[in-house]
């Protein structure tokens, strides 16, 4: 089993990198990367992510079709996720367009709104011809409204947070689940800004619960902003047991 | 210590689990007050290497490895964290950030170790020099430690099975919130990309080591 570190502390962090090193050759970092030089989605996801090659890769899954190849529960998640996308970046680009809200709120609005439109594009992306429209959207007041703003953006993000950590173990592609991961956490970074700009605690508790599709669903129903019916109901409640 | 072995998947995590129900004792953590050179902490680029490390399929034995080395990283948190708070020179949101991350740190730590039970690898030796005394530094610490905290679970997320998965989301979660939260407080942009792209384990070691907070044994 696991031995313990006997000598130098970055011998074992080494032992450690190097069993998992060991184990990719051939693997699915291989395959990621011919695909990557393949061009076909990857430079695309590159520039909009704007990241190093690294994300392009995980956002491009392990070849070429993986959007096609993606299961049919995989593709519920990511149509789910693409509609919650939608309705983020369409509130916060139009509360930037209205420019009513204070500096340190539209600033927040302007970043977070471009990694929303980064998101889905990635999403749409990694869904291919498995892509849905977006439905049409009412935000009200809540654009230009600054306390309807914020209560709305700080329950956005972190319930996106919490959906992203409810959906993770349940995918089953786990190319699709690295990609997802990597969007997980900038929802939590984005839930957290908000809060401190307004005075709410960024971090309440050591560990951080997810929340269901269902949940998520009720919160967006809740609002109102859905002016037309999304394609995507909300009966995509993968299994997942355990 | 160490010859336990076949505990079940679930026993595993219900042993993880029930620790989080209690409450922590404050200050539980071994002080190192062992003042080594300055820590060097430099403009190390964080999550332009590496990537999805996709090892072989999950499994218990891999998720003991990833554990024990999200535990490294772990210990090196909350003894920074406790350290700077113990020092007492951090002032206004800085410490409060302090106080409130270091209690979350602690109980990263108590629940990968009661995941890990008798496999949990020992505190390393730790030294932070001037980053738990100065301001400053300290904030450059904390956003370097937290955002390479971030990557180094994300670099790892597919490797795990679906049960350490769920746990090691809720942390990466929180660790996420800190990195944002203290880079606002460093004057840095909370969330400077639209996705945090994973790091290698092998890359994750490099800037630890960097760090000189590790003390060679």
């Amino acid at each position: 089993m696991e031995q313990r570190p006997s000598g130098d502390i970055f011998d074992s962090c080494d032992e450690f990198a190097r069993t998992l090193a060991e184990v990719d050759v051939g693997g699915m970092l291989a395959e990621t990367a011919s695909a990557v030089s393949a061009g076909t989605r990857a430079s695309f996801l590159r520039r909009c992510l704007g990241a190093a090659a690294g994300v392009g890769a995980l956002l491009t899954a392990t070849d070429a079709e993986a959007a096609i190849a993606a299961t049919k529960n995989d593709v519920a998640i990511l149509q789910f996720d693409l509609v919650l996308e939608y309705l983020q970046a369409g509130l916060y680009t139009e509360a930037e367009r209205l420019d009513a809200l204070t500096p340190s709120t539209l600033a927040w609005a302007r970043v977070v709104g471009a990694h929303e439109r980064a998101h889905v594009r990635a999403i749409k992306s990694l869904l291919g011809r498995k892509t849905v429209p977006s439905p049409g959207f009412d935000y009200g007041n809540v654009t230009s409204n600054e306390q309807a703003f914020i209560k709305t953006a700080v329950a956005f993000e972190d319930l996106t947070a919490a959906l992203l950590k409810w959906q993770a173990p349940r995918l089953d592609s786990r190319s699709i689940l690295a990609a997802v991961v990597t969007l997980h956490s900038v929802e939590t970074r984005h839930a957290a800004w908000i809060r401190h700009i307004v005075g709410l605690e960024p971090a309440t508790t050591a560990f951080d619960k997810p929340a269901s599709q269902r949940k998520m669903a009720e919160l967006i129903d809740s609002t109102h902003f859905v002016a037309s019916k999304p394609r995507v109901a909300r009966k995509a409640q993968p299994p997942y047991s355990g | 210590m160490d010859g336990s072995c076949g505990r079940s998947e679930h026993a595993l995590f219900d042993a993880a689990r029930a620790p989080r129900q209690v409450k922590t004792n404050r200050r539980q953590l071994v002080r190192r007050g062992v003042l080594g050179g300055a820590a060097t902490i430099s403009g190390i680029s964080l999550l332009g290497t590496g990537g999805l490390s996709a090892g072989a399929a999950p499994s218990e034995s891999q998720d003991q490895k990833i554990f024990n080395f999200a535990l490294l990283l772990e210990y090196i948190q909350a003894a920074f964290y406790s350290e700077a708070v113990d020092h007492g020179r951090l002032r206004g949101e800085v410490r409060e950030f302090a106080e409130i991350v270091s209690q979350h740190e602690r109980e990263h730590v108590k629940y990968l170790q009661a995941a890990l039970g008798p496999h949990a690898r020992e505190r390393p030796a730790l030294s932070f020099g001037d980053a738990t005394h100065d301001q400053r530094k300290f904030l450059a610490a904390a956003v370097l430690l937290e955002n390479t905290g971030v990557s180094a679970y994300n670099g790892q997320a597919a490797n795990l099975t679906k049960k350490a998965l769920v746990a090691a989301a809720e942390i990466v979660s929180v660790e996420g919130r800190h990195a944002a939260w203290v880079s606002d407080l460093a004057g840095q942009d909370p969330a400077p990309r639209a996705a945090d792209p994973g790091v290698s384990a092998s890359a994750v070691a490099s800037t630890l080591r960097r760090t000189g907070f590790l003390k060679p044994a």
